[in-house]
Order: structure tokens, then C-alpha cells, then sequence
């Protein structure tokens, strides 16, 4: 009873919430980008976490809006320019805060995946044997002793640079890479076990790094930014956000990310 | 004080160092300047590199979303149309003008899937449409058929091999398979085009669309395969493809691009050939890197190397010229040092030369070299001192040439110099070691005697010089004799100072020569000698 009552009370809660976000312009069409990668979208199977956060941000907002697929170096160009409205899972930095804004809704911390035999232990192991050749997918960044890792690296010429994810799985299977940089979601589905054969992880010391829609500055007004906001804000609230995430991962691993 | 002049002479004594130290510090900042020259041109090189590289893997994954969408717009038409709609199709692609503009693109067509149950069907009905010899190729029972149906444009070699079951070959089976299931485009890996010779070839790649049932959904995985009815593809030669990029390729780099990310010979698929076929061996400053791409759901390896030519755009002389320049004027300016030091003291020895000289000069008779009245009298001085401190004696005697002056008058000045040169000679190797001859006037000379122990030991030095003075002199071949006339003062007894000392040995001289010349007076005595 008392749970069904709580339980009632958070869904008026989350309507409150949702009722109080104004609804967006709709008077033109939107663009929004996904990229492949792992949990987030795999375009092999057209599914993943950004997808159903799109479908349902999509839905709440009632404006056509048109969903494409592209590589996440293009996706900041455009999203700097301005021909690009919205993109999904963005982190945020100096340089990004210029053109972007965000609309937080999970958060997580970043691991170094490195083969075993290469006799890693830490994050500093990997950086001074000199043999070793990090993957990155270009334009990608991360916590900021991740951010540290990959530009010493790219200064000293060991970065191999990919636009998506699923190569760098297979040039770290050929030892063509010997590690890079994963989040919870990017493992991809089918390859998982294989992957965990060969490899260990290394956690970077640093705090989870919040994730969010992105937004162009150029695209959006400042009050349409907010409104857009709202609709994220009302779907952390009234669990939509956690249910999507349940989907993907276990329950408590999903709350750890939505719940920042 | 002393403090101050220690340091003084250790700064001092490192001055025959200064020379190396400013050959070390120039050299230095030389090597300091060179470095941050090479390291700015490194730097600059690898920044256009990493440009290039970025620029190569857009310009590529740009081109492919334009023949994407080329081809969605045929996926299109058949959302409208049947598969089979062969004039549709043929209308279709002859309306989008494809020009030089996307010449990369061999071939577009249309593969129909045909479950095992529909092959004989399938075959009949394409015969029907006047294509009198169709058929799946390869022949053999499979469980789906992917035949290609139509190709467009259709003339030359692609007309051949109308019905080849795409779905047979294992690399567009895959990509058939992701185009379905994502609903997307895919491309294929490295393929030989269905319409291609086996002997002329080029690696190739083909680009699906799926096409659904109309008025089906295709939202997710399973209405997908569920109402998939067949493909619309675009296939490439990698080479076409290649030059149909916009933009141009940076000359002096090496594009090789792979299959998947193994970047082996086999996998190759296109590698530039700028200027020499084959890769030049990696020079010290070759910079080279792998980047993989996704395009359309396919993996490529794009492999950029830089060239000889290349690095030499980079490779400005400026760090060499910077170090031999650098290098030259570090000696010179080590020389330079060496040279100011050095001439300073050589200046110093020279000026302490000419000081010497000049002091001499002020203190001796130009002529003869001895001391003139002033160092006579200095040491006169220094005389009258050291006698009057030991209670000692001295004479001092003037001696003045007989008849000089008609020697001057009938042979000339030089004569009378040579003969007064010559006279002052005599006396001074007659006098003794102590002793001093000075010269005063043209033919008057003194003579300091000092430490006398007996006065008559002045007289008899004297009757020596007159002696040595009377000797012939051979000036100019000619023999000339002269003799003089002397006048001896003694301290104490003559006078206790130099005015006194002088003015009698003066008058003693002139009794001389008033007593007929040739002899010598003592100033304290009436007695001359006379010879």
C-alpha cells in the first residue's frame, strides 16, 4: 500500500514536472544524430540507449524531428555550426561549452581497456612502455586523467585514431592497438565474452562524468535550450530514464548511472 | 681591502677564460635556437600531417554520404514502384544526370531476394521482360537467391551477368545482411564487380539499400527481415571512387586504404600512386599513421605516410643555417674576445715602451746617450745624500773640450758630432763602474766621482781622462786631436752642495783654461797639473 502510494506520488511528481517544462517550438523540424557505439547505438541492429532516449524525447516534445546517423567528429562540427540541433550522450568541455550546452541524464566513470599480455597494471604502465599504441575514436573525450592519458600519447605519435568503436575492438584483437579508453556501454553485445578473454580494466581515478543531450547554441534559442531541458529533467523524474537504462544493464548498475 | 683585491685577482685570473666562455655561451644558444627551430619545423609538419590525415578521412566518408544519397533516391523511386519496374528504374537514373561528378560509381542495380520455392518463377517472369537467357548464376539449389535483375546504365559490360546471385558470395551476403537489418546503407569489403574481367580487375566495393514491401513497416529488426523485398546498390570501382573525391590529395603523401583493419597486402583496396609506385623506405623524419574508419557500417584502414617531398617542405634549411651560422659566429665571436683581451696588454707593453723611451730621452744627451744636466744632477743629489750620511767624500770634476768649436766651423757639424761621440765613449769607459758622465753643453761634460777615499785619487782619474782625451781621432779619414781642460771640486772640503760643488769646479776649469788649457785645476788648492 504504502509503496503503491509512494510510487503514485512520484508519477504526480513527475507530471508536475513534466507540466511545468513549457513545450518546445515546433514550427520547424529538428535534426538529432545518433552515433554508433556500442549499448548507446548499434546501428547493426538499429537499437540502443540513445535511440529509445530519442524516441521518447521526440515523443514528449510533439516535433518532427529527423534522426540520422553519423560519425561523432562530424556531429560536433555540425553541432558547432549550427546545422545540427541535438545530439545524444555528449560530455562536456571548455572548448565545447562555446558552442553546445547540455541536458544531463547519466553519468559514468571511464576505464582504460588494455590486453593481458601486455602486463599493465596501471594507467602509468601503459604510458611508459612506449611500444604500446592507444585507439581513440576522434573528437572523443573523457574524464580528465583520461584526457591526460590520450594527449601525452597523441603527443609522443601512439594514438591510433577511429571514427567508430567496432574497429578499435578489432585492431585490439589483431595487437594492432594494445588498449583504449571504454565506458560501461561500449561493449558491444555480441563480442562481449570474446573481449573480456583478452583483456583487463583499469579504472581512471576520476569521478563519473555526467552525460547529456546536446544542444546547438547556434540552433537554439536560449529559451527553447530550457524547454528542451525540461523534457530531459521530466523524464529522469518520473523514471523513464532509469527504465531505459534497465533495459541495457542491471538495475543497480542503472541506477548508479542515472541517479547523479 | 684585501678581501676586495683577492677578488679582484680571482676575477682577474679568469680572464684568459673569457675567450672559451663565449665560445661555450654562443655555442649554446646556437644549439638552443637550432633545437626550437627543428622542433617548430617538426611540429609544423606534424600538424599538416595530422590536417592531411583528417582531411583525407573526411573528404572519403563525405563522398560516400553523397553516393548514399544518390542511391536513396532510387531506394526511393522503389518505395514507389515494383522491382521489376525495369524503365521506371532506367528513366530514373538516366534523369540524374550522374556526370563526371560521380564517375566513381560503376554500376547502380537492383537485386531481387527470391526464397529457394520462387527461383523457377523468378527466372520465368525476368524471361518474360525479354532478358531471352536469364538466369541465378551460379547455378546449384541454395535456400535464398539475391539475383541482380537490373543495372543500370545498360550497355557494355553491364549487361553481363544479369542474375548473378549477389546473396552467393560471402562478402555482399554481409552486407546485404547489415543493410537489412539496420535498415541503412552498408558497403561491402573488397569485391570483384560482377561486370569486371578476372584478369583486369581492380578492387571494388558495392554500397546496399534495402528495399521493403510497400506499405509495410520496416521499424525494427523483425518487420525488417520480415518485409525485406531486395536491395538497390551502387557498386565502385575503389580507384574511381578515389579520384571522385573533391578536394586534392596533399602531394608528397602516401594514401594507401585497406579492407577491415588488418593492414595487409591482401586487403589492399586503393594505394596513391603520386609520382613512384612503390612506398619509399621511411626516411629518419617519415611520419606515418593508420586511422580506421566506419563507412556505412564497413571498416576501412586508411594509411597515410609522408614522402620524401613532403618533409622537405618542412624541412626548411633554416635549422641548418642556423647551426653553421650559429656555429661560424661563435668562433668568431670567441676570436673577437681573444683579440680585445690580447691588444690590451700588447698596448700596455707598448705604452710602458714608449714611456721608458721617453723618460730616457728626457734624462740623457741626445747625441751621445749620456746623462744630461737633469739625471746629473739627480744623481748628484743622490750623491750628496749618501756622502753626507757616511761622512764620506766625492769630486765632481767639469771637463771642457780644447779648441772644439774650429773643428766644428772647418769640418762640419757632423764631425764635430762624431768626434763628440767618440770623446764621450773614452770617458765613459775610463771613469769607474760608480762613477757618472754626464754632458751639459756642446762640448762640456761632468763628471761625478763618488766614494772617494782620497782626493788625490780625483786627480789622478782626472790625468787618466786627460790621457784618454789627447789620443788622435781618425773622423772621416782625416786624424783629429783635442785635449781638455779640467776642473776638480771635492766634497766636503770644496762645498757641501751642488751649487756650491758646481760654481768651484766651474771656476776651477776656467782657471784651466786661462792657464793655457790642457791641464786640470782643484778647486780647493792652487796647484794645477800641466802637461
Amino acid at each position: 500500500m504504502i509503496v503503491r502510494i509512494a510510487f503514485a506520488l512520484m508519477l504526480s511528481l513527475g507530471n508536475l514536472a513534466s507540466a511545468g517544462a513549457a513545450a518546445p517550438d515546433c514550427s520547424r523540424p529538428y535534426t538529432l544524430a545518433l552515433h554508433d557505439h556500442g549499448l548507446l547505438y548499434s546501428a547493426d541492429t538499429d537499437t540502443g540507449i540513445d535511440k529509445d532516449v530519442a524516441e521518447e524525447l521526440i515523443r514528449r516534445s510533439g516535433c518532427k524531428v529527423t534522426v540520422s546517423l553519423m560519425p561523432r567528429a562530424r556531429i560536433w562540427q555540425l553541432i558547432e555550426s549550427g546545422a545540427l540541433d541535438f545530439s545524444l550522450s555528449g560530455i562536456a568541455n571548455a572548448d565545447r561549452e562555446k558552442f553546445a550546452t547540455f541536458a544531463w541524464y547519466f553519468s559514468n566513470r571511464y576505464y582504460l581497456l588494455v590486453r593481458k599480455d601486455v602486463s599493465v597494471r596501471q594507467i602509468n604502465d601503459f604510458v611508459q612502455n612506449t611500444n604500446l599504441q592507444l585507439g581513440v575514436i576522434r573528437s572523443f573525450r573523457y574524464s580528465e586523467s583520461a584526457n591526460r592519458l590520450v594527449d601525452r600519447l597523441q603527443a609522443d605519435n601512439r594514438l591510433s585514431l577511429s571514427s567508430g568503436l567496432s574497429p578499435l575492438y578489432q585492431a585490439l584483437q589483431l595487437n594492432r592497438i594494445q588498449g583504449m579508453i571504454i565506458e560501461p556501454f561500449d561493449y558491444p553485445s555480441l563480442e562481449e565474452k570474446k573481449i573480456r578473454e583478452f583483456t583487463t580494466v583499469i579504472e581512471f581515478n576520476d569521478p563519473a562524468v555526467p552525460h547529456g543531450l546536446i544542444m546547438s547554441r547556434k540552433a537554439l534559442p536560449v529559451a527553447e535550450q530550457e524547454k528542451w531541458r525540461g523534457l530531459i529533467a521530466g523524464m529522469r523524474n518520473d523514471g523513464t530514464m532509469r527504465r531505459i537504462f534497465e533495459k541495457y544493464f542491471k538495475p543497480d548498475q542503472a541506477a548508479a548511472m542515472v541517479d547523479f | 681591502m684585501d678581501e676586495h683585491r683577492t677578488r679582484a685577482a680571482a676575477l682577474l685570473s679568469l680572464l684568459p677564460w673569457l675567450p672559451w666562455l663565449a665560445l661555450l655561451a654562443s655555442l649554446g644558444t646556437t644549439w638552443l635556437v637550432w633545437d626550437h627551430e627543428r622542433n617548430s619545423a617538426n611540429n609544423e609538419m606534424r600538424s599538416q600531417f595530422n590536417f592531411a590525415l583528417r582531411e583525407t578521412v573526411s573528404r572519403i566518408e563525405q563522398r560516400v554520404a553523397a553516393y548514399e544519397q544518390m542511391l536513396r533516391g532510387v531506394q526511393s523511386l522503389l518505395a514507389t514502384t515494383s522491382l521489376k519496374n525495369r524503365k521506371g528504374i532506367h528513366d530514373y537514373v538516366e534523369s540524374l544526370q550522374l556526370d563526371a561528378n560521380f564517375s566513381g560509381v560503376q554500376v547502380i542495380g537492383v537485386v531481387e531476394l527470391v526464397a529457394a520455392q520462387d527461383k523457377t518463377r523468378h527466372e520465368a517472369a525476368m524471361r518474360q521482360l525479354g532478358l531471352a537467357d536469364y538466369r541465378i548464376e551460379p547455378a546449384g539449389e541454395r535456400e535464398i537467391y539475391a539475383p541482380v535483375i537490373q543495372r543500370e546504365p545498360f550497355f557494355g559490360r553491364n549487361r553481363n551477368h544479369l542474375g548473378f546471385d549477389a546473396w552467393s558470395e560471402p562478402r555482399r551476403q554481409e552486407a546485404m545482411i547489415r543493410a537489412r537489418d539496420s535498415g541503412m546503407a552498408a558497403i561491402s569489403g573488397k569485391v570483384r564487380l560482377a561486370v569486371d574481367d578476372a584478369s583486369t580487375a581492380t578492387p571494388g566495393f558495392i554500397m546496399y539499400l534495402p528495399v521493403f514491401a510497400h506499405d509495410q513497416p520496416h521499424d525494427n529488426l523483425a518487420q525488417r527481415r520480415a518485409h525485406l523485398v531486395g536491395w538497390v546498390f551502387a557498386s565502385f570501382h575503389m580507384n574511381d571512387f578515389m579520384a571522385s573525391l573533391y578536394g586534392r590529395q596533399p602531394s608528397g603523401l602516401a594514401l594507401s586504404i585497406y579492407d577491415e583493419v588488418d593492414p595487409t597486402e591482401a586487403a589492399l583496396i586503393y594505394r596513391s600512386t603520386d609520382g613512384n609506385e612503390k612506398p619509399e623506405p621511411a626516411g629518419k623524419n617519415t611520419l606515418s599513421t593508420i586511422e580506421y574508419m566506419v563507412v556505412a557500417g564497413h571498416n576501412w584502414t586508411v594509411s597515410l605516410s609522408t614522402q620524401q617531398q613532403f618533409e622537405k617542405l618542412y624541412d626548411r634549411d633554416t635549422a641548418f643555417v642556423i647551426a653553421a651560422a650559429g656555429t661560424c659566429l661563435s668562433f668568431a665571436l670567441a676570436a673577437l674576445v681573444w683579440l680585445l683581451l690580447n691588444g690590451r696588454s700588447r698596448a700596455l707593453r707598448l705604452a710602458a715602451r714608449m714611456t721608458e723611451k721617453l723618460r730616457h730621452m728626457a734624462q740623457h744627451d741626445l747625441l751621445t746617450g749620456l746623462p744630461n744636466r737633469a739625471l746629473f744632477s739627480d744623481r748628484l743629489q743622490q750623491e750628496l745624500a749618501r756622502a753626507k750620511r757616511q761622512n764620506g767624500q766625492f769630486a765632481l770634476i767639469f771637463l771642457d773640450l780644447d779648441h772644439f768649436k774650429p773643428i766644428n766651423d772647418n769640418f762640419g757639424h757632423a764631425v764635430g758630432d762624431q768626434l763628440l761621440l767618440e770623446m764621450a765613449q773614452r770617458l765613459r769607459t775610463t771613469v769607474r763602474a760608480a762613477d757618472t758622465v754626464g754632458r751639459i753643453g756642446g762640448d762640456e761634460f761632468v763628471i761625478l766621482m763618488t766614494e772617494l777615499t782620497d782626493a788625490s785619487d780625483a786627480l789622478s782619474l782626472a790625468e787618466k781622462i786627460c790621457e784618454a782625451v789627447r789620443q788622435p781621432v781618425t773622423v772621416n779619414g782625416v786624424e783629429q786631436r783635442v785635449s781638455c781642460s779640467l776642473g776638480i771640486a771635492i766634497y766636503p772640503t770644496d762645498g757641501i752642495d751642488e751649487i756650491t760643488l758646481t760654481k768651484r769646479a766651474d771656476a776651477a776649469m776656467y782657471r784651466t783654461k786661462e792657464n793655457g788649457r790642457d791641464g786640470i785645476e782643484l778647486a780647493g788648492r792652487m796647484t794645477n797639473s800641466r802637461f
